[in-house]
């Protein structure tokens, strides 16, 4: 197992690095001085040309494009992204204040909405053909159906608006207390209707994977060998069934972090969508590649966890 | 003609199988009524969905206007009907072009294998990584807001499904005795991929593209949503959404959001009965 982990860790290097280099080189075709966004730009608009050029040469932008993509690597792993033009701050400041918001909305609603969306699938499969079952698998298909921001924009009438019970937007209230419990009041509304789409999908194909499974003769087997029914659902078909399943919760992986700029816009939710959007708005396209890569990058962390849990539960894979 | 006659037959199965499941032959009512309604929108109604009628703005539900009008006065049923168009053509036309760009790169992963499968899988997942959302607002600064664009990036970030399922399934169809058995009569490596090979993986992949289009229509109305999808100026579900994005707007105009709300979510389940309908049908597997 451990060599299974480590494995993939490493494989993790190549990618990053591809990442990375798409990044620089979408940067270094931007149009403009490079020096720009390599520096405070207040401090940019005080120079003279002379200066630009001496500042150029030590910060080695005159260099061949190799021994750029490497000074840039370090100083990425310095945390310096270079400069936004607009907010005239370093990027990589603006990612560590947003950044962790994105995160933990995308983890939560990934934990949160495969714990229900396998248990409501799980659910229906044992109720097969019961009222129950039949509830549930309506209550999926509309999940899958209606877009998630619908969803978000009721949610808001109906629990921030007419309800009053959770605040309509923002991340934490003003010279409010900012422990995590105050914090999650606000993150509630976001969660649910982040975590939709991926419950109804996985609610639909945990029942339908469960039901496959259940036809399975080992499953018989077990059944004849006088287990308890509970025993045999849970533990010969469920952990089988998990293995197809885990493979959605990750191919959906990325449909989240994408479709957290518009939840987050549906909330006035202050993470990275947000900061990408204003960005946009205002031309600063240098914030955007590095969000986007940076969500990129996320997204393959997030990905390679999964994998490694699918491994867990499937010493098949494990073998490979 | 006996293999014409097997073909018809498994055809006609299939259709049985399918015409027999309610719930997909309900879908594909649906379907054929929305794409029916959106073609003749003209026929429908008298509104343009562009025009803009100061005098008639936000006016509630009435006999003339069925779903009242926005706030610079245009007809929302119309824009309804003429935006289900842009969202439907954007839809199927990104499946189609994501099945296509997936079958030929399943084909030959599946295919030739060894080093060229391990290549394109690699890129797969590579690809797959990145948030459509994310990709599009790259792409944005540079050549604008547009319908291509948007088909462009839905292409580029989802053939994946469809390289995996086919390239799963020739793998192994190479397997299969009846592939051997070509490979002995000297039957061409081509001929043996389009003619023998292809058929039996069209399947899943229909299916997919199937359900595809409902979660293409599901991304641009989030798109557009937030004001990265296709430009203002052209009617989509996500667009006539995108003017409801302030509390007073949506609380006081619900017609705004409620109704391309309603109209993505029955199309979108409707797309979904058919797939499943269709999946069913033809799966030799299931009876």
């Amino acid at each position: 197992m451990l060599k299974y982990v480590l494995r993939k860790l490493v494989a993790l290097i190549p990618k990053l690095l591809a990442i990375s280099l798409i990044l620089f080189v979408m940067m270094d075709l931007l149009p403009g001085d490079p020096l720009t966004r390599a520096m405070n730009p207040d401090t940019y608009g005080q120079l003279t040309e002379e200066l630009k050029e001496q500042y150029r040469e030590a910060m080695g932008l005159n260099k061949p494009l190799p021994v750029r993509y490497l000074n840039w690597l370090g100083n990425i792993l310095k945390g310096d992204f270079g400069w936004s033009t607009s907010t005239k701050q370093n990027i990589g400041n603006m990612l560590a204040g947003r950044f962790p918001y994105t995160v933990e909305l995308s983890l939560m609603s990934v934990v949160i909405g495969s714990f229900l969306g396998i248990l409501f699938g799980y659910i229906a499969s044992i109720f097969k053909n019961t009222i129950i079952d039949y509830g549930l698998t309506l209550c999926s298909v509309i999940g899958v159906s209606v877009p998630n921001f619908f969803f978000g924009i009721v949610f808001l009438l109906a629990f921030a608006v007419k309800l009053k019970w959770l605040p309509t937007g923002g991340r934490m209230e003003v010279g409010g207390a900012t422990d995590f419990f105050h914090r999650f009041k606000f993150m509630i509304l976001p969660i649910m209707t982040q975590s939709i789409g991926l419950i109804a999908a996985l609610m639909r194909y945990t029942r339908s994977t469960m039901l496959d499974v259940l036809n399975r003769d080992y499953i018989k087997t077990a059944r004849s060998k006088g287990l308890r029914e509970a025993t045999v659902n849970f533990k010969h078909g469920f952990r089988n069934a998990m293995i197809p399943v885990m493979t959605i919760v990750c191919m959906r992986i990325p449909m989240i972090v994408g479709g957290s700029v518009v939840v987050e816009s549906v909330f006035n939710y202050p993470g990275t969508g947000q900061m990408s959007l204003t960005a946009l708005t205002a031309g600063d396209i240098p914030v955007v590649m590095v969000t986007t890569m940076v969500s990129a990058a996320f997204t393959l962390a997030a990905s390679t966890i999964v994998d490694i849990v699918t491994a867990m539960l499937d010493p098949r894979i494990r073998m490979e | 003609m006996n293999r014409k006659q097997g073909r018809s037959s498994l055809t006609k199965r299939s259709l049985d199988k399918f015409f027999k499941n309610r719930m997909a032959v309900v879908g594909a009512i649906f379907v054929i009524l929305f794409v029916g309604a959106c073609i003749f929108a003209p026929l429908i109604t008298p509104y343009d969905p562009t025009r803009l009628v100061p005098p008639d703005r936000e006016l509630p539900p009435s006999a003339e206007h069925w779903l009242g009008t926005d706030r610079v006065g245009r007809d929302i049923f119309a824009r309804i009907l003429y935006g289900g168009r842009m969202s439907i053509l954007i839809g199927v036309s990104s499946a189609i072009g994501a099945t296509a760009l997936g079958t030929i790169f399943g084909c030959i992963a599946g295919f030739f294998g060894g080093k060229v499968d391990r290549v394109l899988v690699t890129i797969q997942e590579f690809v797959s990584i990145f948030p459509s959302t994310l990709l599009i607002m790259l792409i944005v600064p540079f050549v604008g807001r547009s319908v291509p664009m948007m088909i462009f990036i839905f292409i580029i970030t989802s053939w994946g499904a469809p390289m995996r399922i086919i390239r799963g399934r020739i793998l192994s169809l190479k397997e299969e005795p009846f592939i051997e058995s070509c490979r002995a009569n000297g039957i061409s490596g081509m001929s043996i991929m389009f003619h023998h090979m292809m058929p039996n993986t069209l399947g899943p992949v229909i299916v997919n593209a199937s359900l595809n289009v409902a979660g293409f229509i599901l991304s641009e109305a989030g798109l557009s949503y937030i004001g990265l999808g296709v430009p203002e100026t052209v009617p989509t579900w996500g667009n006539i959404i995108n003017a409801a994005k302030r509390l007073d707007i949506i609380q006081n105009t619900p017609m705004l959001w409620v109704a391309p709300g309603v109209a993505i979510g029955v199309f979108v389940l409707a797309i979904n009965f058919f797939g499943d309908g269709l999946r069913d049908a033809l799966d030799p597997t299931t009876r």
